[in-house]
């Protein structure tokens, strides 16, 4: 018998001690958690790189830019056939009009910005509610909201963009609230249709089985909840709100003052010297597709942190 | 009913139909499900009452209904006194204090957002519990030591802890507000065989202290017998059998209970290779189209040529406590009649 | 190692295993992450018409094991070392296509969830022809009728009509029947089942376990069960090994197991489940701590922390699964086993 009596003398300082081994004082958050997995995601870092460089860009373009951003002041350099390509005193040269294209880049990063922060907000703030009041409320408040959206659904974006427009003139607001438009159904029908998958969540339930009010069981539980993919998609309309931007400019619908500088109306400007200069166009093509593609990587990546099955 | 302790849940012809409805734009009622189609039954203060059945038996709508979480469609079921199924949605709230649920999965049903001091305080807080804040948070601590938690457990979040962990939040967040009663819908399943124990001797040992009066879902027979006075036997939303769980097991009378029983797989093979296992013929029929007569009599192995197919059997008391639906329950207990398709040796038998 | 005296015990009761399985060993990589030993050395074998089970609860590497076993682990992130030898050929040196032709030829699995194992856009009876059409070579009708002849042979009733039908217009109990057909298609030696009976009711599982048993008594075939549900290992088993973080903790026949369980844990868990069977009353002796309550192999036992019977002795680094000197026709791997049955203190 090789037999030991059970629990027979454990030694001081045992490891063996106390089953339960998690004592840390706090808890990780779903929010904290997720913000661990994004550090340790390559794509999520290169996202994040592009999208900040991109801000402190815009935030420090008069600080970063070598000259003003008004007005052509070396147009008698530049001939119908020749634009001067990099100098010491030009980085990147000039653009068609004789401005300096460095100083234009630099400039156009906080238009694009500007507008696409300010229409995605907006279009977030109106769809959010919309969805939030179908999805919370339902019933026939659902229903008729629901019509509504789809059918701004059913117009194609660019062209209620261009009517938006049309109605309100050529101002970069318009520019806004045509772009923010186009967004409104994607929101509403998003966080609606989250709202409505979690309707028959067990926490739900479980909430009102411990007699919380309805609209704290929608509020504090439910649309929090369902705020993930709506962030997530914010963060991806951000990006196609930078091209929409430059779409708009290309279609001679966007910001109307030629002394603002913003890449797509640079893009459209470059056309006829495509062949010459193939920099002019190229140059805010690239910055278009980079802040594009940031923030598509910063929002896929949020995505998966996000999602609970990578939550342990 | 055996006698002793005033009854505290009294559930008359509970009946929740859920309609199904077909077409895109105008949506037309083509049938119901029949989720749960007249029950009635009691539970005494400070006992337990198990209901047991498999998936799509109605147990789980039952203990909704029973706590207005899902609206009954006919019926009453008076909580110590009162007709839950006429008070007013504010009404219905405050009294939901006195009653709670304990749901399968405590990942899903606490909100992953939450720290469990969020978690535990928020139903004091829809209640105005007395006190304020400072008592609550005390109470927090309070409750985490009923469940066998440590306090630094406040600070945490549902996913931080392990499955069993996350069930004694739940069971803390129902016994928040002191509630007579206490519904917990398979509350050891989802939980490793290891843990099981842990959670079903908590809920005892709360019992005790706190007085509660528990109804118990679940599948697993042994867990709801070990656990309950008495149980009730769930098949298509009708309930076939109740009895005093020691003689369910000791003296089954429905068919279906002696099919369940014998199917339920005990570790120990000298038990495994003895025992006479009743297969059932076939599937559960949809809950939308109940069989006429006895719901079961489409897979019972006892089925008798006449009644069964065309009269529904009532629910009568053979022993006291002791509630059948089968006409024939007094034949099958005597023996008087035997299953069709039974198989002493299962490996050499071929009635599959 | 034990690694020869295990063969050589289970050459002399079994003869020549079917599969054998050589320290087995699965770790997890993950980047920026310590790598996790999902399967810390397992040996076992499987003799022809015999009925081996992995118990244990989630986490402890059962599934795992089978799946690495089936070469079904993704390539990446996954580290697999040890044998597995299938008739004496090592599946782990198997090409990719070598391993896709005796998957459903010779060995065959049934999955627990038998709704995601089926393919939803396809007829179950295309899912059953082709497996006999590709690993068999039978031409249409020929698979046809052989199709049709495995549904009424696994119990699904209307065969003909069935064949037409898609997964999700059969119920649970009839889409794992319809799986355990296609894995029958092909007359495998060897059917690993990962907890086929869990997502089924205990009336429809009664009847699918029959099915089983049924089938590995007339065809002889191997089998692998796996399953967190002692009940079902005392119906079904032959051998039994309880897995715990990794590691085959306890091995013995079925009837020895449950008559004498003598690793903590078996004893523990067999306590604390309630039983049918028995008188009714009395509290339930539940283990401690939950299964994340580990500690690593190599500083000692994986159970101890949650063990009524741990000491300082039981911090033996990688402990070996030996034979028991009480009960020879078992092993384990336990510093302070529990007294079998009769034995003073």
């Amino acid at each position: 018998m090789t037999l030991i009596a059970p629990g027979a003398g454990s030694a001081a300082g045992d490891p063996l001690e106390g089953p339960t081994a998690t004592v840390d004082e706090h808890g990780t958050s779903l929010w904290r958690g997720a913000l661990q997995r994004l550090r340790r995601d390559p794509f999520a870092i290169t996202g994040a790189l592009i999208v900040v460089v991109f801000v402190l860009v815009a935030l420090f373009a008069p600080l970063l830019a070598p000259y003003a951003p008004a007005g052509a002041q070396w147009g008698n350099q530049v001939t119908p056939s020749d634009v001067p390509g990099p100098s010491a005193d030009h980085l990147l040269g000039l653009d068609a009009f004789g401005s300096d294209l460095y100083t234009q880049l630099l400039f156009g990063a906080r238009q694009s910005l500007i507008i696409g922060v300010v229409s995605t907000g907006l279009g977030l703030a109106v769809g959010a509610l919309i969805g939030l009041l179908a999805g919370g409320i339902g019933g026939w408040v659902d229903v008729v909201l629901m019509r509504v959206v789809d059918v701004l659904l059913s117009i194609p974006s660019l062209l209620l963009a261009v009517s938006v427009a049309a109605v309100l003139g050529r101002t970069s607001i318009s520019v806004m609230i045509a772009i923010a438009a186009a967004q409104v159904p994607i929101f509403a029908r998003l966080l609606r249709g989250s709202l409505l998958a979690q309707r028959n969540a067990d926490y739900v339930l479980a909430a009102s089985s411990l007699g919380l009010r309805r609209r704290t069981v929608v509020l504090s539980h439910m649309l929090p909840n369902s705020l993930g993919p709506v962030i997530v998609q914010a963060t991806l309309v951000l990006a196609t709100a930078t091209i929409e931007v430059a779409a708009l400019s290309y279609l001679g619908l966007g910001e109307p003052n030629p002394t603002v500088a913003e890449w797509g109306r640079m893009l459209v400007k470059s056309q006829n010297r495509l062949e010459t200069d193939p920099q002019l166009a190229l140059l805010p093509g690239l910055l278009i597709a980079l802040t594009a593609l940031g923030f598509t990587l910063l929002g896929e990546a949020l995505r998966e942190a996000l999602d609970p099955k990578f939550r342990r | 009913m055996t006698g002793g302790g005033d009854v505290l849940l009294e559930v008359r012809d509970l009946e929740v139909h859920f309609p199904i409805r077909s077409g895109v734009l105008l949506q037309r009622t083509v049938g119901h499900v029949r989720a749960v189609d007249g029950i009635s039954l009691d539970v005494r203060r400070g006992t337990t009452l198990g209901l047991v059945g498999e998936s799509g038996c109605g147990k789980s709508t039952l203990g909704r209904a029973v706590l207005r979480l899902v609206e009954p469609t006919g019926g009453s079921v008076r909580f110590d006194g009162v007709d839950l199924t006429t008070l007013s949605p504010e009404e219905l709230r405050r009294s939901r204090r006195r009653m709670q649920m304990v749901f399968q999965d405590p990942m899903a049903s606490l909100d992953p957002r939450q720290d469990v001091e969020s978690l535990l305080v928020e139903p004091m807080r829809a209640h105005r519990l007395d006190g304020g804040p400072t008592a609550w948070r005390a109470r927090v601590r309070e409750l985490l030591g009923l469940v066998g938690l440590p306090s630094t457990a406040a600070a945490k979040y549902p996913h931080e802890f392990s499955g069993g962990q996350r069930q004694r939040i739940g069971i803390a967040r129902a016994i928040a507000l002191e509630p007579d009663l206490v519904i917990a819908d398979e509350p050891v399943s989802a939980l490793d065989v290891s843990v099981q124990a842990q959670v079903v001797n908590l809920l005892e040992e709360l019992q005790e202290r706190l007085g509660l009066t528990y109804v118990v879902i679940a599948h697993d027979l042994a867990v709801v017998r070990h656990i309950s006075d008495e149980i009730g036997v769930m098949y298509l939303g009708a309930l076939v059998e109740q009895s005093p769980s020691e003689q369910l097991y000791l003296q089954p009378l429905h068919p279906y209970t002696i099919s369940l029983i014998s199917a339920i797989p005990v570790p120990d093979p000298e038990v495994e290779d003895r025992r006479e296992r009743i297969l059932l013929a076939g599937d559960l029929p949809s809950p939308a189209a109940p069989p006429p007569g006895c719901r079961f009599h489409t897979r019972c192995p006892f089925r008798q040529p006449t009644r069964c197919d065309d009269e529904v059997p009532a629910l009568r008391e053979l022993a006291p406590g002791h509630r059948v639906a089968c006409h024939w329950a007094e034949d099958v207990r005597d023996g008087r009649i035997v299953a069709a398709e039974s198989a002493h040796d299962p490996t050499a038998a071929g009635t599959v | 190692m034990t690694v020869p005296a295990v063969t050589l015990a289970a050459r002399r009761r079994e003869g020549t295993p079917l599969l054998s399985v050589r320290d087995l060993q699965v770790r997890f990589t993950r980047r920026g992450r310590a790598p996790v030993r999902a399967v810390d050395g397992v040996s076992f074998d499987v003799a022809p018409g015999q009925v081996v089970g992995l118990v244990g609860e989630s986490g402890c590497g059962k599934s795992v094991t089978s799946l690495a076993v089936m070469g079904l682990l993704a390539p990446r992130g996954v580290e697999v070392e040890g044998e597995v030898l299938f008739e004496g050929q090592d599946l782990l040196a198997l090409s990719s296509d070598e391993l896709r032709e005796l998957r459903g030829r010779d060995i065959a699995m049934v999955f627990q969830d038998p709704m995601t194992s089926l393919n939803p856009v396809v007829p179950v009876g295309t899912q059953v022809t082709e497996v006999l059409r590709r690993h068999a070579g039978m031409d249409r009708g020929q698979a046809r009728d052989e199709a049709e002849s495995l549904l009424e042979r696994v119990g699904i009733p209307d065969p003909a009509r069935r064949l037409k039908d898609y997964p999700h217009q059969l119920s649970g109990g009839m889409r794992q029947r319809a799986l355990i057909a296609i894995a029958l298609a092909c007359k495998p030696r060897l059917l690993i089942a990962d907890e086929p009976t869990t997502a089924l009711d205990v009336t429809i599982q009664a009847q699918v376990l029959e099915l089983l048993k049924q089938l590995v008594a007339e065809t002889g075939t191997a089998m692998i069960m796996i399953t967190h549900d002692l009940g079902v290992v005392a119906g079904i088993c032959d051998e039994v090994n309880v897995m715990y973080a990794g590691r085959v903790v306890e091995r013995a026949g079925r009837r020895e197991l449950f008559a004498s369980p003598r690793h903590q844990y078996t004893g523990g868990l067999l306590r604390s489940i309630p039983r049918l069977d028995a008188v009714r009353g009395g509290q339930l002796t539940p283990i401690p701590g939950s299964a994340s309550d580990v500690l690593p192999w190599e500083r000692g036992c994986a159970f101890a922390p949650r063990c009524s019977a741990q000491d300082a002795d039981c911090l033996v680094p990688d402990l070996e699964l030996t034979l028991d000197d009480v009960r020879p026709e078992h092993r384990l791997r336990c510093v302070h086993p529990v007294p079998p049955p009769g034995a003073a203190l």
